[in-house]
C-alpha cells in the first residue's frame, strides 16, 4: 500500500525555537570541561555523542559518498569537539557548533582529495528547462538502492546546493542556522533551496 | 510434520507480503523530505562511538593551572 507522504508546508524556521532537549546551549560562563581522557567520563560529551552523532554521521556521509571515509570523519569531528569542549560557550547551539566543524573537515577531506566540484552558473538553465518533471513528488520504492540512487544525485550536484540540502533535511536546524553554517542570509537559503530542490529532483530521476 | 509443513507457509506467504510492502513507492513532497527519510535508517556504526572512547582515553589531561597545583586542586 502506497504511503503517500503528506505535503508538509516547509515550515517558517527562521525564529522557530529549537526543539528541546537539542536547544541547550552550555550555560555561558560555566567552568570549563576539562573531561578526564577516560573514555566518555564527561557526562556532557557522553550527551553531546548521543545526541548528534547521527546527524554528523549522515552528514559525512552523503558529503563523502562512502561509509568508511565518513565514519573516519565523523571519529574525528568528535574527537575535535573534545578537544575543544572547553572552548564552547554556548554561543551557537551544541549541533550548529558541531556541523561547522564537520563541514569544515568534509571539506578539507574532499579538497585534499581533489575532489573538488566546480559549480556553474549555467546549470541553473538546466534544472530551470525541466520545469515540468520536477514539480512532480518525489516518488521512489523503498529499497537497498535508495541510498545509492540518493548518493548518486548528490554527487552530482554543485557542492553548495549539495551542503544546503543536507542541512535543510535537518529539522534541528532553522534557516538562520543553515545560513550561518553557509554563510548566507536566511532569505539566501530559501531562494537558494528552490534551485537546489529542481537539481536534486532532476538528478534523482535520471538515476531510475 | 503436518504442523511445520503450515508453520513454513505461513512464513513465506508473510516474507512474500513484507516484499510486497517493502517494494510500495513512497512519495516525498521534497528533497529534502527523502533525505529526512534515509537519514533515519541510516544509523551511526557501533564502532565509531568504541574508538571514540578509545582515542578520548588516550589524549592526554590537560595541564593543570599553577594556582591549582599550588592548592592542590
Amino acid at each position: 500500500m502506497k504511503e503517500p507522504q503528506a505535503q508538509r508546508a516547509v515550515p517558517d524556521r527562521s525564529s522557530a525555537p529549537r526543539r528541546a532537549g537539542d536547544s541547550r546551549p552550555f550555560a555561558p560562563g560555566s567552568e570549563p570541561v576539562h573531561a578526564p581522557a577516560a573514555g566518555f567520563a564527561a557526562p556532557e560529551f557522553a550527551e553531546l555523542y548521543t545526541e548528534h552523532s547521527q546527524a554528523i554521521y549522515y552528514l559525512a556521509l552523503r558529503l563523502l559518498g562512502d561509509p568508511e571515509r565518513a565514519q573516519d570523519a565523523t571519529h574525528d569531528v568528535f574527537l575535535k569537539a573534545f578537544r575543544k569542549l572547553d572552548q564552547f560557550r554556548g554561543e551557537a547551539a551544541p549541533r550548529t557548533w558541531l556541523y561547522r566543524i564537520a563541514i569544515n573537515h568534509c571539506r578539507n577531506l574532499r579538497q585534499s582529495w581533489q575532489e573538488r566540484h566546480v559549480f556553474s552558473n549555467a546549470d541553473d538553465a538546466v534544472w530551470e528547462g525541466a520545469v515540468a518533471r520536477t514539480d512532480s513528488p518525489l516518488r521512489v520504492l523503498e529499497t537497498k538502492e535508495l541510498g545509492q540512487r540518493i548518493q548518486k544525485t548528490l554527487d552530482e550536484l554543485p557542492e553548495e546546493y549539495r551542503l544546503l540540502l543536507l542541512l535543510v533535511a535537518d529539522e534541528q536546524l532553522s534557516y538562520e542556522e543553515v545560513g550561518i553554517l553557509t554563510e548566507q542570509t536566511p532569505d539566501a537559503v530559501r531562494g537558494k533551496l528552490h534551485r537546489a530542490r529542481k537539481a536534486f529532483a532532476v538528478l534523482f530521476q535520471k538515476t531510475a | 510434520m503436518k504442523r511445520q509443513s503450515q508453520f513454513h507457509a505461513r512464513e513465506q506467504q508473510q516474507e512474500g507480503e513484507r516484499e510486497r510492502q517493502e517494494a510500495q513507492p513512497i512519495e516525498f513532497a521534497t528533497p529534502e523530505q527523502l533525505l529526512r527519510h534515509d537519514a533515519l535508517h541510516t544509523p551511526v556504526p557501533p564502532a565509531v562511538g568504541h574508538r571514540l572512547q578509545e582515542s578520548v582515553a588516550r589524549l592526554p589531561m590537560p595541564a593543570r593551572s599553577w594556582w591549582r597545583r599550588l592548592l592542590g586542586l
